[in-house]
């Protein structure tokens, strides 16, 4: 095994070890929006270390969507079923299913075809999976990007493809920003318009880190970027060295989810036992950018708007992704007030709103 | 009957996966990640397009996605209201199904109940050509299955 899959794989079983908590974590955002969180049932409690249970079930045909809905309902974790190629009716077929190492698989299917009429339990195989395969398979699927003429992202496995091009280096790990999403390539395409040299950067939300890395390769003289994931911050740091970018340069902070103007004591709040990663400074709220990008979602990018505003300098440039289309009236509506000559850019159904920030 | 044209540009299908997601929290990670993985799928295009598309939902509610996986690696994926047992369970006030269905009663719910579910279930894509009967009429067969007592009238 390559020393380069195995660092990965350590990468990502270090960081993934509370996958659990991070998904709640994460979502207290909604605690902005009063909303009751609902206890995450479907959420495994196994980290990526333990296997799971991977049960092959075989099912009539036509009875196999209805099994396959059912099974969801009674404890699956996910459910699928390979296209056939022959259209004979009563055919038997086999579900595929995923379930936790915990689960009592028995029960679950006998509920699930009770509950559709079936008087037989039906016949079916349970075999171990490992999530390294899984992994394994997204990494290979990962191939350099080329965003625009001269401008790439290549996997920290692969190797680049034109040496005399900007090439991000990247191991995304499990955060976001890999470079293939439209929205990834909407806020490149605008850094590389923009940025002329020496200006301030802050990503919001900055995932890999990708956008913050690509604006200090452009020329912007130093970046920050701020994320609510740990999981996003230790794989940005780890993509900034791979780009031999220092800490001098491009500083990474987490930041807790309710309240980002609240000054923290402590930024790891609510991750005891995390190991890797220590608090150091706390991100400063008082420094503003020339530069402010939050590719983030529609809700947050809604109720942090004045947040986000806050941290750019009077006309300096504020950049919103992570939206599709339909949702675009709702953005440029509430960022009419802090944003002037707003231009709108799209890409398959994405979009990125950006806008000079009103100078009062 | 699908036309000569669709026929010939229709993609090949490899397999349909069905899984259940918090609304605006896909991660790379389990439910999604084996689920998505084994058909080496963009895992991190589709977090983003169904986070970007469950916005509208109330933040963590769990949705039940459908997702066509074809044979060049590309997908389409619909979301589908909550599974009906998510909904009788918040209907009863419980946490989970009944350890014997059939045997110990987990709770009961009213035909009213079932009627609210059998409504948000119609607006659902698979299910808007059945009749409201027949819908309810399978929500009360999964309730029966969950040790949950349907009755005419709650006192």
């Amino acid at each position: 095994m390559s020393p380069v899959l195995c660092c990965f794989r350590n990468h990502i079983f270090k960081h993934l070890a509370c996958t659990n908590s991070l998904v709640r974590r994460e979502f207290s955002l909604t605690k902005l929006l009063s909303v009751k969180a609902v206890p995450l049932s479907t959420c495994t409690n196994a980290s990526l270390t333990s296997p799971f249970l991977s049960v092959h079930i075989q099912c009539r045909k036509d009875f196999a969507d209805m099994l396959s809905e059912a099974l969801l309902c009674f404890g699956a974790s996910s459910t699928s079923i390979d296209e056939q190629d022959s259209h004979v009716q009563n055919e038997e077929i086999c579900i595929s299913s995923i379930y936790d190492i915990s689960k009592d698989v028995r029960k679950s299917i006998l509920h699930a075809a009770d509950s559709i009429g079936l008087k037989d339990l039906p016949t079916y195989k349970i075999v171990k999976g490992y999530h390294s395969d899984w992994i394994k398979d997204i990494q290979d699927s990962f191939h350099p990007v080329e965003v625009t003429k001269g401008l790439w992202i290549v996997p920290e496995w692969r190797t680049p493809l034109d040496l005399q091009a900007t090439n991000i280096i990247l191991n995304p790990g499990l955060a976001f920003g890999t470079g293939d999403h439209p929205t990834t390539k909407l806020c490149l395409l605008l850094l590389h318009e923009i940025i002329k040299g020496k200006e301030s950067f802050l990503d919001y939300g900055t995932g890999s880190g990708i956008l913050a890395i690509a604006a200090l390769k452009f020329g912007a003289d130093f970046a920050v970027g701020i994320d609510i994931d740990p999981q996003a911050i230790t794989a940005a740091r780890h993509n900034a060295t791979l780009n031999n970018i220092g800490p001098d340069i491009l500083q990474l902070y987490l930041v807790p989810s309710e309240e980002i103007n609240s000054p923290s004591e402590n930024n790891s709040t609510g991750f005891e036992g995390q190991g890797s990663y220590e608090p150091e400074a706390s991100f400063d709220e008082i420094v503003k950018y020339d530069i402010v990008v939050a590719n983030i979602l529609l809700y947050p990018l809604l109720n942090l708007a004045d947040q986000i505003v806050s941290f750019a300098k009077p006309g300096a440039m504020v950049a919103l992704s992570g939206i599709i289309t339909e949702q675009l009236p709702r953005i440029t509506g509430r960022y009419s007030e802090f944003l002037e000559d707003i231009t709108v850019s799209k890409m398959d159904d994405w979009a990125c709103v950006s806008g000079k920030k009103r100078r009062i | 009957m699908a036309t000569l044209k669709e026929i010939l540009t229709r993609r090949p299908v490899a397999a349909t996966i069905r899984l259940t997601v918090p609304a605006g929290g896909a991660r790379p990670a389990p439910p999604v990640g084996p689920a998505l993985g084994q058909y080496r799928l963009n895992l991190m295009a589709f977090c983003k397009d169904f986070n970007a598309r469950t916005q509208k939902y109330k933040a963590e509610t769990p949705m039940a996605v459908t997702i066509t996986a074809f044979k060049d690696n590309t997908f389409e994926f619909t979301v589908k209201s909550p599974s009906v047992t998510w909904y009788l369970k918040k209907a009863a006030g419980i946490e989970s199904g009944s350890s014997r269905p059939g045997h110990v009663e987990a709770s009961t719910i009213s035909l009213k109940h079932v009627y609210e579910i059998a409504k948000v279930k119609q607006s659902d894509p698979f299910c808007a050509y059945m009749s409201l009967e027949s819908i309810s009429k399978s929500i009360i067969g999964t309730a029966n299955s969950m040790g949950i007592q349907v009755k005419k009238d709650l006192d």
